[in-house]
């Protein structure tokens, strides 16, 4: 059979996708459920996000969420540590807790069979964590050994010195999730068990479930295991403090180092803004995909990075933009030029064509970000965490469509600073210093691994 | 169990093209597979790395779809794509909204026939560029990036394509010119050296005919890929020490072991996850849970067509001895080898594989790529359960035996060093 191969193969009749529902309730001492029931498989997730990441953390004491979130399966109800990990363990189920700068997430997976064990495991770490010394010591001599380690991870110790240059010092997002050496020296067991009896909170805190259950063994299990949650104090919100950015340039020494990571942005808007949806476009066409343009510069045209991305991050008080990519050592100077001469090029608008590509994406991906329970629930979490409206996704595609050229545009004059760029290079100090002593981007500083100045 | 059957269509073109189809109408997705039977264990030492940067030679446009444009139609179909490399084979796939099957199946047949007449000079220079990037960014800006190609270079004699690294020496990746890429592709991209496989919705007849439509008039050179390499053996244990930019001491200890999907294959992955699988496994508890002597302690069992790899992998804490790390991993060994495991560590094990397994079955362009590696290695794409059955098989007594089969056998023990440390 004879074909013509040049003929681009249009698509068949449009597809029907259904969203699937969202059940929400609110249990009597306030923790609120969001629900979604697949019977694919028989298999459930849980995810619990308590708000209380760390910053919260007392300023001298970095590091006390995430050490809180380490030590509440170190033991709890009628179990130790190990024979408690071994509960879940022999029923096939998973549970993981983690911290970041917002939330504290328990994390549960399991077969449906196996439901009810595995969420009264659960509900006794929530409920009856053991908190012992012993473990508390162990549990930090770890996070003291990983400190260590991170000195030898170059995206790590980017992503460290940027978040705390762009946040500034009197900013409790610009501190380490993991804390410092000195800080975490400071923290105890007692502060870990206050840390709970005054931040772990019921009204302070979303479930999500997501699989194979129906909603009445649902809520009898809810009611069953997780009624007797108190209502702790309230929380006393952290102060944040936001100084505008300024040009810099900011060298972290890796003496020796064959690449750079760099990382030039800017602190931004939190996820709340109105113009959401066109920065989201905008920032499609400038680094959020392979073909877009930054990537297309860097890799595609230059070859000198594996790969470069843009991305506009949110936390709940807080944003940042960051173009991050690594390239070897002499091709630096290069790549951080064309990456501001990117910059500067978006803020003179997009072309029809580059829009239509980026709204046709985002529309036809809608579905795929639907097909496992994982996504579901990370879908679910968003809207937890961002405090969403329950029908967002209902109306999250009229939402892409109905962004014009014009607010794209705008949205790139609005988000792109380039009198804030703030530029980070985790690299060989000399070589660095020597490419960019004259460079027309802003001061060069020298940083430790705080990102702190010091020279 | 039921769900674990997952039916299936399968046939072959003329031309030598397996395809397989399975229909999955949960959700209006599609995903396509293809696996080429070529990887980095077809390379020549001197030659390395080719295979892999190949794979980025196919993103880069075909007689009809130029440069960037592979990427730019899928992601503007909404669809997600990438390929990767192994030792053994070669994938690419994509996973798009259903009414998009047949841009995928056009461009990966047009990839799959007619990729020469797009490919120039200067794509092959950028890419060269981007790989050198890759393997910087990956390797050696990594801590303990090295440490892998270091112990394949011990593991395997110098003529087993095992010895070297899937992406290649720097050395061998800069030297490639166009005939190397050329003629790489005719030996090994020919349909009958290819699986395809589509799963999810899609109505059967129009796939088959699409597939006739776009895949049919792909000349084949009749080359069908067949590597036999013995399992090697080491006269006696090999010990190596190298300098890197790390903080902690680390050790890597390997030995060779059984094939993928052969013998002691599943056994070993067993006994992995009770040396170092959770927190109550044998090595975890002991080692970074009483002792604390190490930060962390992992173990595998990589397996590929010609040879496994066991290896277990562990992190001194600061000032600890990693002869002390050794001597608690080899008594663990020891042990294992005389007592076995007890019924309550099996059941442990084989409950989390097989929960594994279930969702792994969630996204339909991960039971794609099963479905064409059950058919690489078993020549069965519905081998889930068989698969199961192997885990289900592993007793007392065999993990007993084949401890003792491999753990008294010579081994390599790579351990990498701080800076300034390096003296043996």
């Amino acid at each position: 059979m004879s074909i013509d191969r040049s003929k681009i193969p249009h698509p068949f009749q449009e597809i029907k996708f259904t969203l699937p529902e969202i059940k929400n309730f609110i249990l009597s001492n306030g923790l609120k459920v969001l629900f979604v029931q697949r019977e694919f498989l028989p298999i459930i997730r849980m995810n619990l996000i308590t708000g209380c990441g760390s910053i919260f953390d007392p300023i001298i004491k970095n590091g006390l969420a995430n050490l809180f979130s380490m030590m509440i399966d170190e033991g709890a109800g009628d179990y130790n540590a190990l024979e408690l990990s071994e509960e879940f363990d022999i029923l096939g189920s998973s549970f993981n807790a983690s911290c970041n700068h917002d939330n504290i997430f328990l994390l549960v997976r399991t077969l449906s069979e196996n439901f009810e064990r595995s969420f009264e495991l659960f509900c006794s770490i929530i409920l009856k964590p053991h908190f012992n010394d012993q473990d508390f010591q162990r549990e930090r001599r770890k996070v003291e050994v990983k400190l260590l380690q991170q000195k030898d991870e170059p995206e790590e110790l980017a992503y460290i010195a940027f978040n705390h240059i762009v946040h500034g010092k009197n900013n409790p997002y610009a501190f380490p999730v993991l804390g410092y050496e000195e800080s975490i020296q400071k923290l105890s067991i007692d502060e870990i068990i206050k840390f709970y009896n005054k931040n772990f909170s019921p009204d302070n805190s979303y479930l999500i479930v997501v699989g194979n259950i129906s909603e009445a063994d649902l809520t009898a299990s809810l009611e069953n295991y997780l009624s007797n949650w108190r209502i702790k104090s309230d929380l006393i919100k952290p102060k944040f403090e936001f100084a505008k950015n300024r040009k810099s340039i900011s060298i972290l020494n890796k003496e020796g180092a064959v690449q750079t990571e760099i990382r030039v942005g800017h602190r931004s808007s939190s996820r709340n803004t109105p113009d959401y949806f066109s920065k989201t476009m905008m920032n499609s066409i400038l680094g959020g995909q392979f073909t877009s343009r930054i990537n297309l510069n860097l890799r595609e045209a230059k070859g000198f990075t594996y790969g470069a991305t843009s991305n506009f991050s949110y936390y709940i008080n807080s944003g940042e933009f960051c173009v991050s990519t690594s390239v070897s050592t002499e091709n630096t100077l290069e790549a951080v030029t064309e990456i501001l001469n990117e910059l500067e090029n978006i803020k003179t608008g997009v072309t029809p064509d580059e829009l239509d590509f980026a709204r046709s994406s985002m529309v036809r991906k809608f579905p795929s970000q639907f097909e496992s329970d994982d996504q579901i629930a990370s879908n679910l979490s968003l809207l937890a965490i961002q405090n969403l409206p329950y029908d967002y996704y209902d109306k999250y595609l009229d939402n892409i469509k109905s962004v014009s050229i014009e607010e794209v545009n705008q949205a790139a004059v609005k988000n792109i600073k380039l009198d804030e760029m703030s530029i980070v290079l985790v690299g060989d100090k000399n070589k660095l210093l020597n490419s960019f002593a004259s460079s027309r981007f802003g001061d060069v500083q020298i940083i430790n691994e705080k990102g702190e100045i010091v020279q | 169990m039921n769900l674990l059957n997952i039916k299936y269509e399968k046939y072959k073109l003329p031309n030598g093209l397996e395809v397989i189809l399975h229909q999955n109408k949960n959700l209006p997705l599609v995903a396509v597979n293809i696996w080429y039977k070529v990887g980095s264990a077809y390379e020549k030492r001197g030659k390395t790395g080719i295979a892999h940067l190949f794979e980025h030679m196919m993103f880069q446009g075909s007689e009809n779809a130029a440069k960037e444009m592979h990427f730019r139609f899928i992601q503007e179909a909404g669809g997600t794509l990438n390929g990767s490399t192994t030792f053994d084979r070669t994938n690419y796939y994509e996973k798009l909204p259903a009414n998009f099957l047949e841009l995928a199946l056009w461009l990966e047949s047009d990839r799959m026939g007619f990729l020469l007449p797009a490919l120039t000079l200067e794509k092959l220079d950028n890419q060269k560029g981007v790989v050198a990037n890759e393997r910087l960014e990956r390797y050696e800006n990594q801590p303990y990036g090295l440490a892998w190609e270091k112990l394949l270079g011990c593991l395997f004699p110098e003529n087993h394509p095992y010895s070297w690294p899937t992406i290649g020496y720097l050395d061998d990746i800069k030297s490639y010119t166009l005939e190397d890429v050329t003629g790489f592709f005719k030996n090994y991209y020919s349909p009958s050296n290819a699986c395809l496989v589509v799963a999810g919705d899609f109505e059967s007849v129009q796939c088959k005919d699409l597939i006739e439509k776009y895949f049919g008039g792909i000349p084949s050179n009749g080359y069908s890929s067949k590597n036999s390499f013995e399992i090697p053996s080491l006269d006696k244990t090999i010990q190596v020490k190298y300098e890197d930019n790390v903080q902690l001491e680390r050790i890597y200890i390997a030995w060779h072991s059984d094939k993928a999907y052969t013998n002691d294959d599943a056994g070993l992955d067993i006994i992995s996850d009770i040396l170092c699988g959770s927190k109550n496994s044998r090595l975890y508890k002991k080692l970074v849970y009483e002792k604390e002597i190490a930060q962390d302690v992992s173990a595998m069992q990589i397996s590929g067509e010609l040879s496994g790899i066991f290896m277990i992998i562990a992190t001194a804490k600061p000032g600890k001895d990693i002869d002390e790390l050794k001597k608690e991993i080899f008594y663990e060994l020891q042990n294992l080898q005389e007592n076995g495991v007890t019924a309550r560590e099996l059941v442990r094990c084989k409950n989390g594989i097989k929960s594994s397994f279930i969702y792994s079955l969630q996204q339909i362009d991960n039971l794609a790529d099963h479905l064409n590696a059950y058919n690489f290695y078993f020549s069965e794409p519905n081998s889930f359960i068989k698969d199961l059955e192997r885990y289900e098989g592993v007793n007392n007594d065999s993990v007993k035996s084949i401890s003792k089969r491999y753990f008294t056998k010579p081994n390599v023990q790579l351990t990498v060093v701080p800076q300034g440390k390096g003296s043996l």
